[in-house]
């Protein structure tokens, strides 16, 4: 160790001697440690776990099996990427010095740095893009697999087993996807540059709140093939204490993504409270960064929840213990219960930082300030308020508790109020504009229309009578795809265009996102008011085959979902043309006045060399008349 | 501000573009209203039950209430749309004001928001007081319901136990179902009464309905419950009551000869 601390850490590819541990860390030996933990434990358990007595009533030994080996690969693959060196370090007394901290930091690793522990805010939120892309890809892949099967009333050549598990898989990681989309790629390597700091509170907590995703990935992905997610993405117990193997998957998946989602929501919180730039007063804090920081603290009360409840179905499985079994003293409703507190929350977390970056876009595009700025914290304040207060909408027809539908109804339909301010702010920015037509700028005219359609249906889901017709129907489907992908994938996707130039250094290509614009929007449009329809008609959701009435609806449906692929996969060609061989982008495109567009591209290390004065807010456009 | 804004501003109604967004608030208005309506009416179909009646009213006053909402909303869009464009990969010039706020428009905006938002409660708790009380008519049939991996049972203890796969109901009487699960969550949902209730493992729940058509309608499960939830499905036949009498005789003597 000595050694270590004497000579430059970051002197790449030192022939000479053995590279410090710190150096030699990568995805491959994090891969290598986590699979190779798993099969050891898999195998020690499997010889010396006792077999289930046969007369027992539960059978758990696989359960105990491959929830050991899950939490063996996860800390198999943290240990490998290097997430434990900095805080053993500390505890025995020997912190990381400056040279170690620098290479951490990816200074002169050129590519390598993105398959590391990484702790730059710009590596993490390129790794972040990255990975929402890849697990954009895989979901949509699956959401084709079932609009195909759903093409013909017999769906049929898809076996209900593997319907179900398909329709769970594409359920929690498109959740996850549109959970990260934003904050993810964009509050990480925007956000600091935009309050002016030099890098996060807590740079290596950056680091692992993106590994902690990685290394949740796999065991969703294996769960395919140990039985399958075969409870969608809500995953009611008892329904899946009886599912297969495969559960265990999605509860380690979704322990771990918690953790990494709270380690990111104090990590970015602590940043904009403690770190902005000298003068950014609460009133010059662009929007964005009330949009990022209230979607990370709704995260914060809503993913111990989840967390909490994960653990207590694992402990049903394995230990047989009643958390949730009604016949020995549990309560399914218990489950539903812990699992809304989180869900609704987390439908805010996912639509509040699309449309905050949005309205960041506004006046860039239509060259005037932001309308209302105050009514938009308002608005952003009152949403996620309100939000933890509005769960048992979801359980209105559970039976769990009927005295207390109609104050559900209340709080839910109050939200509406907060939602219908930042639908003024954004209208009021595009009144009078000067409409400068690009994608970003049409994406707030499409968040309007697709969010007015989410929006007011679900005011007819939160009318207690309406939703004994609607809920478990198609009819919700199309709603929360309405707000989930018409209005924060399209926030998401305006977001990527436009800070595009500042992440890859290139612009991107105007043509292709104008023709992945429109075919998203329309076969957005087309495939989800077809669901309505089929949900009005009586069709229920997740189902795998539909009396033939529906047949109309379904194939209009598919027919809209094969024009959104098309639509993606322009967009994937623009995102991987452009940052290849797109126009070089100057430092300041879009003639925008936040802070990330004064400093250079690509960006330096430390963002900026002297760190900026804030006088005025950032929305100082439009002359007035003389 | 300038002496000619403040003069505009007094006669803000006056300028072109208000004019605009005017009129089109005007035609774009009745055209949501009675499209959203008449698509979404129409694909629910005819009601079987005054439950569903009052599902689809509520439906469509909810969509003219949230018209001109969405009409105003798309008209101050179509006509920043159609105003003042520029293309191009330079931004055009900024625009010649600088309007941060307009306090009488946020307050306008949150007041009728907020009043839209309490005629939605209100109509909607009068409609859930009127459903609340049909649970509690004393000459009601009971009727068990029993979901079960992936098929209903239908239990009528007030008639010998007579038991049955498919649900036999006589016209015009109100009906209280009593719904259980024999192992994982299910939802009864009878589509064209309007009523949908979960069937859960260890609890009973309750829901009611007078059914006032004679036909055959549907019934089917409307939470995910594994392997064969796409085919928990059922018939619900309406009778008139001599038919629902002859009926719960004839299957009474199949119990007992059983
Ligand atoms: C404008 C206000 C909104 C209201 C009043 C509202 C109301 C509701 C209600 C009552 C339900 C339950 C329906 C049922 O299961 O029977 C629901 C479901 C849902 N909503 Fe919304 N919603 C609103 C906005 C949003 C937004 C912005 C999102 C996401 C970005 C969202 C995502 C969801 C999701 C994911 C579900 C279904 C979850 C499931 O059952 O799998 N909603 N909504
Ligand atoms: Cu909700
Ligand atoms: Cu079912």
């Amino acid at each position: 160790m000595t050694t270590m601390m004497n000579r430059p850490a970051s002197a790449p590819g030192d022939a000479s001697g053995r590279k410090p541990l710190i150096e030699r860390l990568n995805i491959v030996t994090a891969l290598v440690v986590g699979t190779v933990s798993a099969i050891v434990i898999w195998q020690l358990a499997l010889h010396f776990l006792p077999q289930d007595a046969e007369t027992a009533s539960f059978f758990n030994r696989e359960d105990k099996i491959s929830l050991m080996s899950l939490i063996a690969w996860f800390v198999g693959f943290m240990t490998g990427i290097g997430a434990l060196i900095g805080p053993f370090r500390w505890a025995f007394g020997k912190d990381l010095n400056h040279d170690e901290n620098m290479f951490l930091a990816g200074k002169d690793q050129g590519i390598k740095r993105y398959f590391r522990y990484t702790t730059d805010h710009k590596v993490v939120g390129i790794q972040y893009l990255v990975i929402t892309i890849i697990i954009l890809f895989v979901g949509g892949t699956l959401a084709m697999l079932i609009r195909t099967n759903l093409g013909h009333p017999q769906g049929g050549w898809i076996h209900p087993q593997a319907y179900n598990a398909i329709v769970g898989w594409h359920g929690i990681i498109m959740i996850v996807a549109t959970i990260i989309m934003i904050t993810g790629p964009f509050g990480n390597f925007i956000m600091p540059i935009m309050i002016g700091a030099r890098d996060m509170a807590f740079p290596r907590l950056n680091a692992l709140s993106f590994w902690l995703i990685v290394a949740a990935i796999p065991p969703v992905f294996i769960s395919f093939f140990t039985g399958g997610i075969t409870t969608g993405w809500s995953a009611y117990n008892p329904l899946a204490s009886q599912a297969g193997l495969g559960m265990n998957g999605y509860i380690a998946f979704i322990c771990i993504f918690a953790i990494s989602t709270m380690v990111a929501g104090a990590n970015i919180t602590t940043t904009v409270v403690k770190m902005r730039a000298k003068g950014m007063t609460w009133n010059r804090t662009p929007i964005f960064i009330y949009g990022v920081v209230a979607s990370v603290a709704l995260a914060l009360p809503a993913f111990p929840v989840f967390f909490l409840s994960q653990i207590m179905s694992a402990m049903d499985r394995a230990f047989a213990t009643s958390f949730y079994n009604s016949a020995a003293g549990g309560s399914g409703w218990l489950y539903e219960n812990l699992f809304w507190i989180m869900g609704h929350p987390e439908v805010y977390v996912i639509l509040i930082p699309s449309v905050a970056a949005l309205m960041e876009m506004a006046p860039v595009f239509t060259r005037r300030p932001l309308f209302s700025f105050n009514l938009a914290i308002m608005g952003i304040a009152g949403i996620s308020g309100l939000s933890v207060l509005v769960w048992a909408h979801h359980m209105y027809i559970s039976g769990w508790a009927p005295l207390l539908n109609a104050p559900f109804m209340l709080t839910t339909e109050l939200i509406s109020i907060p939602t219908g301010m930042l639908f003024l702010v954004l209208i009021g920015t595009l009144w009078r504009g000067r409409l400068w037509m690009t994608m970003p700028l049409m994406s707030i005219f499409a968040l309007l229309w697709n969010f007015m359609i989410g929006g007011i249906t679900g005011i007819y889901l939160s009318d207690v009578p309406a939703d004994a017709f609607l809920h478990g129907s198609m009819y919700v489907t199309a709603h929360f795809h309405y707000t989930l992908m018409g209005a924060g994938l399209t926030g998401a996707l305006a977001s990527l265009v436009y800070w595009f130039p500042k992440m890859t250094g290139r612009m991107f290509d105007k043509t292709l996102s104008w023709v992945s614009f429109w075919l998203v929007q329309i076969g957005f449009n087309v495939a989800f008011i077809g669901m309505f329809l089929v949900g009005l008609a009586g069709q229920p959701r997740r189902v795998e085959s539909y009396a033939s009435i529906f047949n109309k609806g379904n194939l209009i449906t598919t027919m809209g979902a094969y024009t959104i692929m098309a639509g993606m996969l322009v967009l994937l060609h623009g995102v991987i043309s452009s940052w290849r061989n797109g126009v070089k982008a100057p430092m300041n495109p879009w003639q925008a006045k936040t802070l990330e567009w004064t400093v250079a591209n690509p960006v330096p290390l430390e963002n900026f060399e002297t760190l900026p004065v804030i006088t005025s807010d950032p929305y100082g456009y439009g002359k007035a008349q003389s | 501000m300038s002496e000619l804004h403040t003069s505009n501003k007094a006669q803000w109604w006056k300028s072109a573009d208000v004019k605009k967004t005017a009129i089109l608030w005007v035609i774009l208005t009745p055209i949501i209203g009675y499209v959203g309506t008449v698509v979404q009416l129409r694909s629910i179909g005819a009601p079987a039950s005054e439950v569903m009646a009052s599902v689809k009213s509520l439906m469509g006053i909810f969509t003219w209430a949230a018209a001109p909402v969405a009409g105003l909303v798309a008209a101050l869009a179509v006509t920043a749309l159609l105003g003042d464009r520029h293309y191009g990969d330079n931004p055009p010039e900024e625009a010649d004001h600088e309007i941060r706020n307009s306090p009488r428009a946020a307050a306008t905006w949150v007041i009728v928001s907020t009043l839209l938002c309490l005629f939605a409660l209100i109509t909607g708790l009068i409609v859930l007081q009127k459903d609340a009380k049909s649970l509690l008519d004393a000459k009601a049939i009971n009727i068990n319901v029993t979901g079960q991996q992936w098929v209903w049972n239908f239990d009528y203890p007030e008639s010998d136990g007579v038991r049955s796969e498919v649900l036999y109901l006589p016209v015009n009487k109100p009906v209280v179902f009593h719904i259980t699960s024999k192992d994982v969550k299910h939802s009864f949902w009878v589509v064209q009464m309007g009523i949908k209730m979960d069937a859960n493992p260890g609890y009973v729940t309750e829901t009611a309905v007078t059914p006032d058509k004679i036909g055959v309608f549907d019934i089917r499960c409307a939470e995910l419950c594994g392997l064969l939830h796409a085919y928990m499905q059922n018939k619900v036949h309406v009778v008139s009551q001599a038919d629902y009498d002859s009926w719960l005789k004839t299957r009474a003597a199949l119990e007992g000869a059983a």
